[in-house]
């Protein structure tokens, strides 16, 4: 009880002690990358609520996002698991890279995605949902036996329109460990700045500072039965509030849409961005101002 | 087998981190706006709280590179924006680089922000040539 606990409110209360205009989505990328050498350090977790036969769990995930050059970020994730009257266990690691193939702003801007994953069977933080989605009902000690090795790969479609952002991912995931095919899967988004111009004071709650929108996903099957049905699928409404100019708090409730989902599924997400990291970094290397 | 992979992608991620900053500033002569967006016109009026809302902006985005005075931080090579051959530039043109960056030379696309918050920052850039040195 206690560790289930812990792995609820850790995010928050990691929150508590510790990013540019922040995006809402949880799921859905968009092509606004990190900037060029800032490392942004998030929290977040994925509170699973039950339906009859299922256990409610919370899957807290760390991430490491780095701006490597304007046109590339890379991202590490480290995740675990909390199930109700089971145990918590780390669930495994995730190193992602987004790429900009394009310099400039377009109607539509594509952004490629390659995800190297060491993960278990019972990873739940539902970055993405491929195939038919997590296993719900198993206990963790037949989840964790074995890790699995897999490649993620996405085509990103984002624009900018107005003060608009709308989103496309399609998501396609092998796993290396086993022969089980493709499993795909997808997402949309669409979100807005609540305030078109900034105010002159230095505010909190000022509506330039939220940032709200909406995001579909869930699975799409595997090279076996590719299609919407067996999959779950959320709707879930994002809001993204930029507390100070380093740092943002993001929470969306997501509505399964059919049988295979959770009837909720909440999620929490707490920011901070550290500012020119790699000229620190690089300087503690002895590079030269 | 495993221990390998994550070594080689830690280790990846150092001389990324290491590298990846501007090592001089050199305009780019390639970053040139569209003819149709350089003659755009602010549609916002110079008011004290408009421009003021720039600087707030300023402050949260462009400080990092640019200054708080705008004059450029010399290890990131970023433009001194008080200079003529910044401010000589119309405002359509500072509005396009600041949605467009310029991403292989450092400056980032700032299209997340809303459109009207773009011109905004542009009416605090005119602000900032009143600090020209005689």
């Amino acid at each position: 009880m206690k560790i289930v606990s812990l792995a609820f409110l850790l995010p928050l209360l990691t929150a508590l002690a510790a990013a540019g205009q922040e995006g809402p989505y949880f799921v859905t990328y968009n092509s606004h990358l990190e900037e060029p050498g800032n490392l942004e350090i998030a929290t977040s977790s994925t509170t699973g609520i039950p339906r009859s036969g299922q256990r409610f769990y919370s899957a807290p995930y760390l991430e490491l996002e780095y701006g490597v050059t304007g046109r590339w970020t890379s991202e590490l994730y480290l995740e675990g698991q909390s199930t109700w009257n089971d145990s918590t266990i780390f669930t495994g690691w995730r190193f992602e890279n987004r790429f900009r193939p394009l310099k400039r702003e377009h109607w539509v801007n594509p952004v490629l995605y390659l995800e190297y994953e060491s993960v278990n069977e019972a990873s739940r933080i539902q970055k993405e949902i491929v195939g038919h989605g997590p296993d719900l009902i198993s206990p963790n000690s037949e989840l964790r036996s074995g890790t699995n090795h897999e490649l993620e790969t996405k085509l990103i479609l984002s624009s900018d329109v107005h003060d608009w952002n709308v989103a496309g991912n399609f998501t396609v995931e092998k796993n290396l460990s086993h022969n089980e095919g493709f499993e795909f899967g997808y997402s949309f988004g669409a979100s807005r700045s609540l305030g078109k111009l900034a105010t002159a004071e230095n505010c909190r709650f000022c509506r330039e500072n939220f940032v709200v929108g909406a995001e579909v996903y869930g699975g799409l099957g595997t090279t076996d039965g590719f299609g919407f049905g067996g999959a779950p699928h959320y709707i879930a409404p994002a809001i993204a509030w930029q507390i100070s100019d380093n740092s943002a708090l993001r929470v969306s409730p997501g509505i399964g849409l059919n049988h295979e989902s959770n009837p909720v599924l909440l999620r929490f997400g707490y920011s901070y961005e550290v500012r020119g990291f790699g000229n620190k970094l690089a300087r503690m290397f002895g590079a030269r101002r | 087998m495993h221990k390998t992979i994550i070594i080689v992608m830690l280790f990846s991620m150092v001389p990324g981190m290491a590298t990846s900053q501007n090592t001089s500033y050199v305009p780019d002569p390639k970053w040139a706006a569209p003819p149709k967006a350089a003659v755009r016109n602010n549609p916002l009026t110079p008011d004290p709280g408009t421009t003021a809302g720039g600087k707030k902006l300023f402050q949260r985005n462009c400080v990092e590179c640019h200054g708080s005075d705008g004059s450029g931080l010399i290890e990131k090579h970023a433009a001194d924006l008080q200079l003529p051959v910044v401010q000589s530039q119309s405002d359509g043109v500072l509005f396009w680089k600041i949605t467009n960056g310029n991403p292989d030379s450092g400056m980032p696309s700032f299209s997340r922000l809303p459109e009207l918050q773009r011109w905004q920052l542009v009416l605090y850039l005119r602000t900032l040539k009143e600090h020209i040195p005689d």
